[in-house]
C-alpha cells in the first residue's frame, strides 16, 4: 500500500475540525482554580488540545488551513489562561504541583510565554522537595522536559529516569498492556519533544520500537483500543522520520473505520450506554470519550504527513531486521 | 459421557497422545507414546487418527535423542501416514505436515521411502507476519534442528516477523500459536534478543501449559533451545 499522506492530511483537518467545534469543552470552568478542582476535567484536556496543537503548528507551514486551525486553537487555550496570568494563580494556591507547570510547558512550545510565571517556577524547582517529588519516571521525564521548555534547565540533557521507564528498560514486548502502552508513548513523546525532535529518541529504542510496534498496534486495534492505538500511530510515524518505515497503512484503516460521523474518534469499544452512567450531561459524556483520542488522530495523523519521505532506511538497522520488509502490516 | 462423538474421542486420543510425547521429552517417562497397532479397544482404533493429527511430532522425543524408535510405534506411524495421504484439494499445512512425516520416517527407518519431494511455499509469498506465523505456529513439526526445508529456509528469511507473530499471539492468549512460534524462533537467525525467548517460553507454559498440545511444543522447544546451545 502506498502512504496516504494526502488522506493523512484530510484526516488531520477533519479531527481538528471537530476538536475546534467543542472548543467549549476545552473552556477552564469555574472550579478551575478551585483547591478540589478536578484537574483531568480541566486543565488536563486544556493542555493536551495545547500540546498537539503546538506540534500541528511547528510542522505545518503557516499558509497551510491546519496551521491556522491550530494557531487559532492555541490562542483560544492562551485566551482561557488569561494569557499565563492563571498559571501564576495557580502556582500560589499548589506550589509543589508539576501539572501547572508541565501544561504551560505545552504552551510555551508554541511561543505563548508568561515570564513572570517562568520565574516562580524556577524559585519553586530549585528545592531540593521539587525535585524530589514522588512520580512515575515517565511522568518524571515529562516533567524535566516542561523544566527545559521554561528554561529551568538548559535543553537535551540525557534524562536520568529514562533506564527507569518501562519503554527505557527494553521489556520483553509481550509484557506490554495497556499501563505500559500509555507509559511507552510518553516516553517518546517527550524524548522527541512531541515528535518535532525525531532524532533524538536513541538509537536502540528505535530499533525496539521499530520491531514491536507492529504487534502492539496489531492488538490493540483489534481490541478496540483506539485511544491507544492512536498514540502508538503517533509513535510509529515518530519513529519513522528515523527509519524512513512507511505509513501502517492497515492499522490506519482500522482506525479510521472506528471514526464517528463527524470525524471524532471514541476512547474505545465501549458504547454510550455504558458511558451513559457516568455523571454529567450527554454533551460532556461524548465529549470526554471522542477529544482525546480524536487529537492523538489528528496528533498522529500530521506527524505522518509530515514525515521526510526522502530519508532511507538506517543500513545497520536494515541489516539487522532481515524479516521486517516485504510484508504488508 | 452421550454427547461424545467420534471427533471428541479423537481430540482427547490426540491430547494423550501429545502428553506421552511431553512426557518423553521431559526425559521421564520412556514408555510408549504411541499405541501399538492392535491395542484394544478406542485408544488402538484411534491411535493411526491421532497420530495423522499430531503428525511428525509423534516420533519427535527420539528424533531429538536420536535413539531407534520402537517397532511398535513406527509400525502406528506408518499406517497413519498410509492411511491419511492429503486429498487433492487439501490445504498447503496438511500437504507439509504429511511431507514431514514422510521425512521423519525415512529417519527413523532408513529402509522406508525417500520423502517425496517437497510442496510448495507459494501460498506464503508475501504473506503477512500475521499470516505467516499462525502457518509456521501450524508448521512447527517442520521446526528441527539441522533439518532443511523450503518452509524454514522462508521462516529463516522472516526472524523479526515470527517475532512479531509470537507477541502478537500471546497478546491474544492464542497459546498453541505462542508456543508453535516460539519454536521455530529457537531456530531463527536474527531473532531481536529483546523478544526474551526462555522468559517467553516459560511465560506460555505457565498461561498454556495445560494443554498438551501448548506443552508439546514448549518444550520441544526448549530440548532443541539446549541442544544450539549445548
Amino acid at each position: 500500500m502506498t502512504a496516504p499522506a494526502e488522506d493523512l492530511r484530510a484526516v488531520a483537518g477533519t479531527a481538528l475540525a471537530w476538536v475546534d467545534s467543542h472548543r467549549a469543552g476545552f473552556a477552564l470552568g469555574e472550579d478551575a482554580l478551585a483547591v478540589d478542582g478536578e484537574v483531568d476535567l480541566s486543565w488536563k484536556p486544556l493542555g493536551e488540545l495545547a500540546q498537539v496543537c503546538a506540534t500541528v503548528t511547528r510542522l505545518t507551514d503557516p499558509a497551510d488551513p491546519l496551521h491556522a486551525r491550530a494557531r487559532g486553537l492555541l490562542d483560544f487555550a492562551w485566551q482561557e489562561t488569561h494569557e499565563g496570568a492563571l498559571f501564576l494563580r495557580l502556582q500560589r494556591l499548589e506550589p509543589f504541583a508539576t501539572y501547572p507547570l508541565e501544561v504551560y510547558a505545552a504552551l510555551a512550545a508554541a511561543g505563548l510565554r508568561h515570564p513572570a510565571f517562568e520565574q516562580a517556577a524556577a524559585v519553586v524547582a530549585r528545592t531540593r522537595g521539587w525535585r524530589l517529588t514522588e512520580q512515575d519516571p515517565t511522568r518524571r521525564l515529562g516533567v524535566l522536559r516542561a523544566e527545559e521548555r521554561c528554561g529551568v534547565h538548559p535543553f537535551g540533557q540525557a534524562p536520568p529516569g529514562l533506564p527507569q521507564t518501562w519503554l527505557g528498560g527494553l521489556p520483553e514486548p509481550w509484557t506490554f498492556g495497556r499501563d505500559a502502552g500509555y507509559a511507552l508513548t510518553h516516553v517518546v513523546f517527550h524524548l522527541s519533544d512531541w515528535g518535532c525532535d525525531a532524532a533524538a529518541l536513541p538509537p536502540d529504542l528505535v530499533a525496539y520500537l521499530s520491531d514491536w510496534l507492529p504487534p502492539w498496534l496489531d492488538t490493540c486495534l483489534e481490541a478496540g483500543m483506539w485511544d491507544l492505538g492512536g498514540e502508538l500511530l503517533a509513535v510509529a510515524a515518530i519513529v519513522a522520520r528515523t527509519t524512513g518505515e512507511s505509513v501502517p497503512a492497515g492499522d490506519w484503516g482500522r482506525l479510521l473505520a472506528a471514526r464517528g460521523p463527524a470525524g471524532e474518534v471514541p476512547l474505545d469499544d465501549r458504547d454510550l450506554d455504558e458511558i451513559g452512567a457516568a455523571p454529567g450531561t450527554d454533551g460532556d459524556r461524548y465529549f470526554l470519550h471522542h477529544y482525546h483520542s480524536t487529537l492523538m488522530a489528528a496528533f498522529a495523523a500530521v506527524l505522518a504527513g509530515a514525515r521526510p519521505a526522502a530519508e532511507r532506511p538506517a543500513p545497520a538497522a536494515a541489516g539487522r531486521r532481515p524479516g521486517g520488509q516485504g510484508a504488508p502490516a | 459421557m452421550e454427547q461424545s462423538g467420534t471427533s471428541t474421542r479423537l481430540q482427547a486420543a490426540v491430547q494423550d497422545l501429545a502428553s506421552g510425547v511431553v512426557s518423553a521429552l521431559r526425559g521421564g517417562d520412556h514408555a510408549h507414546v504411541v499405541p501399538p497397532v492392535g491395542t484394544d479397544g478406542e485408544a488402538g482404533d484411534l491411535a493411526p487418527a491421532a497420530v495423522r493429527v499430531l503428525g511428525a511430532d509423534a516420533l519427535l522425543p527420539g528424533l531429538l535423542s536420536r535413539t531407534p524408535p520402537d517397532p511398535a510405534e513406527l509400525a502406528v506411524f506408518r499406517k497413519a501416514f498410509e492411511a491419511y495421504p492429503p486429498r487433492a484439494d487439501a490445504a498447503p499445512t496438511v500437504r507439509w505436515s504429511h511431507w514431514a512425516m514422510a521425512r521423519t520416517l525415512r529417519r527413523a527407518d532408513p529402509s522406508s521411502a525417500e520423502a517425496p519431494d517437497e510442496p510448495d511455499t507459494a501460498w506464503l509469498d508475501g504473506a503477512t507476519w500475521q499470516v505467516l506465523t499462525h502457518q509456521l505456529a501450524v508448521l512447527a513439526p517442520l521446526a528441527l534442528p539441522g533439518e532443511d526445508c523450503a518452509v524454514s529456509r522462508l521462516a529463516e528469511g522472516r526472524p523479526v516477523d515470527v517475532a512479531r507473530g509470537f507477541v502478537r499471539a500471546v497478546r491474544r492468549r492464542d497459546w498453541r500459536q505462542a508456543a508453535g512460534a516460539g519454536r521455530w524462533l529457537t531456530l531463527l537467525p536474527g531473532v531481536p534478543e529483546t523478544v526474551g525467548l526462555d522468559a517467553g517460553l516459560d511465560f506460555v507454559e505457565l498461561m498454556g501449559g495445560q494443554d498438551p498440545l501448548v506443552a508439546l511444543q514448549v518444550q520441544a522447544a526448549r530440548r532443541m533451545r539446549t541442544g544450539a546451545r549445548g
